[in-house]
């Protein structure tokens, strides 16, 4: 019953590896020239990376909670996508260690301006090590015993998956994902602070994951293993899912923003006010425009939710949103008022679709491309959206 | 036109999508279909036209967001501007949580009265079951026998293929199935 694995193309891989070695090599040359900025590329790129690999990890855990069916065809995209954490584990890991000394806010020293006890607890250098390593640990190993469930059901087929590891999994990541990025993001700006920093990480990350699988799904269907599997009452859902969670991240960043902006109070202002004076005006502006205006009402038709190429054009689009919506909360603190364009930033557009296509297709590669044993998986194939 | 029509009822939702995909081919009218759920597929299979619902959800939601824009800046910054902590009068964050709720409600409300009054739902509305089991666990095809030349035994015949349980003539009323 086992469907063959899907192999690689090799011209597929070298082109991969090659646009993910060129952009890291434009990032070395790059450091030598101007540390910081690209610094702030690679912070940009590995919390990319690692948040594609969680959002795999989630939508699986979430879907095993609902006792879901209706995505077991293409569950193993999902799968595939967690494949990204250990190496996207270890880029974040290395770039934090690279500024540990500097960051968050443990460098004005004790007593310092907009500091108490906990905080400076909180942000001290040990302790921030300590949680950014637990963190990944967490979502590495999680994701692989949800992964891992499901690959068993290969050999012992009609066994249904345990929900308890992905409740414990989305315990977890609620809290960790609004911790890390406290910890890698707003401690750029140790002294400004946000309630809604937490949600408003996870309506980026999820959106971003489901614009990627949408993509991986669509690929994987045009090169054969999904074809005839992953069916348009899917991408429709999908597609659902990617225009309602669109609205969300527009209502999440909308809450923030109005909040700040009604109580109008200097502590809380100063991350917006050199965002949205000045030079990086437009690009916050474009960031709407990518992440909510344009996927609301090119997805707002049923048969756009429908059609492969206006779908994957959608998903295109969300993720440059993606890369913009983080450019604006990492490069103010960390370049300075000016904003910048360039080489380095084009290779930390390009490093993320290079190395994570490969490492997405690779662990694809590793299983079977339809989870065969799964019971639920003749429900999913017949599914009307 | 006929007033007489054919009933034909099934036992599976998978018999009566193929009943109506077939009876829609060979060309006889098909006055309705009813069944105890929603059937994913039988707007296809029925070959109707896409919903226009959603059009009216989009227009009623865009009337309630900028509809409420509008009056919010009419009544805040033209007829009795008030000075808020030093805000302008004109001041587009503040309204948007109330434009947004104004686009949910007409949204809304307008896709679910349009579709009661679509479907000509009001209360006090006599409800006629065409045949009671389909509220529970029957689907019902209800055909149109359009002229003379439609035979009767020989569309029974047909709909065997597709394990019909039972047919039935009616007399329609005027407007009744359509």
């Amino acid at each position: 019953m086992n469907s063959p694995r899907f192999v690689v193309p090799h011209t597929l891989s070298r082109k991969l590896i090659t646009a993910t070695i060129s952009g890291a090599v434009i990032l070395g040359v790059t450091t030598a020239i101007s540390p910081d900025r690209a610094w702030a590329n690679l912070l940009l790129l590995s919390y990319f990376l690692i948040t594609l690999g969680l959002g795999g990890a989630l939508f699986i855990a979430l879907t095993n909670v609902c006792g879901a069916s209706w995505h077991v065809a293409f569950r193993r995209v999902p799968e595939a996508m967690t494949g990204l954490l250990p190496i996207a584990g270890i880029l974040l890991l290395a770039t934090l260690a690279i500024r540990l000394p500097q960051y968050g806010w443990h460098h004005h020293g004790h007593g310092g301006p907009g500091t108490f006890w906990f905080k400076e607890l909180w942000l001290s250098p040990k302790f921030f090590a300590i949680r950014a390593v637990t963190f990944v640990l967490l979502w590495v190993v999680l994701a692989r015993i949800l992964v891992g469930s499901s690959r068993r059901q290969d050999a012992h087929a009609g066994k249904p998956i345990h929900a308890g590891v992905s409740v414990l999994f989305l315990g977890i990541f609620a809290i960790t994902i609004s911790l890390a990025g406290v910890d890698w993001i707003m401690a750029l700006e140790p002294l400004w602070f946000s309630t809604m920093w937490g949600v408003y990480q996870f309506s980026g990350l999820i959106l971003a994951t489901l614009a990627a699988m949408i993509i991986g799904c669509i690929c994987l269907r045009r090169m054969g293993p999904l074809e005839g599997i992953f069916t348009d009452e899917h991408l429709h859902d999908l597609g659902k899912l990617l225009i309602g969670f669109s609205c969300f991240w527009m209502y999440i960043w909308f809450s923030q923003y109005m909040l700040i902006w009604y109580s109008n109070i200097p502590e809380e202002t100063s991350y917006f006010i050199p965002r949205l004076h000045g030079p990086w005006a437009p690009i916050v502006a474009g960031s709407l425009v990518l992440n909510w205006i344009i996927p609301f009402f090119v997805l707002l038709p049923r048969p756009s939710k429908r059609s492969e190429s206006i779908m994957l054009r959608a998903c295109v689009v969300v993720l440059i949103g993606r890369w913009v919506d983080l450019y604006m909360m990492i490069f103010p603190p960390v370049i300075g008022t000016m904003p910048t364009f360039g080489l380095p930033e084009v290779a930390s557009m390009v490093i993320p679709c290079g190395l994570a296509s490969w490492l997405f297709f690779r662990s694809f590669a590793r299983a079977a491309p339809v989870p065969a044993g799964d019971p639920d998986l003749v429900a999913s194939l017949h599914y009307h959206a | 036109m006929s007033d007489r029509v054919l009933l034909a009822t099934f036992e599976h939702e998978d018999d009566l999508l193929a009943a109506t995909e077939a009876v829609r081919r060979k060309g006889w009218r098909i006055l309705d279909a009813f069944t105890p759920y929603a059937v994913h597929g039988l707007d296809r299979a029925m070959g109707l036209k896409p919903s226009r619902l959603t059009w009216v959800c989009f227009i009623c939601g865009m009337t309630g967001a900028l509809g409420m824009l509008w009056f919010e800046h009419w009544t805040a910054s033209i007829t009795w501007p008030i000075d808020v902590g030093g805000k302008p009068w004109n001041s587009l964050p503040s309204d948007v949580p109330v434009a947004f709720e104004a686009a949910v409600l007409l949204a809304g409300f307008g896709s679910v009265f349009a579709l009661f009054g679509v479907s000509r739902l009001w209360p006090g509305k006599k409800p006629k079951v065409v045949y009671p089991r389909v509220t529970d666990d029957r689907f019902v095809l209800v055909i149109d026998e359009a002229d003379a030349a439609f035979d009767v035994p020989s569309a029974e015949r047909f709909l065997q293929e597709f394990n019909v349980v039972e047919t039935a003539e009616h007399t329609s009323e005027e407007g009744h199935y359509s």
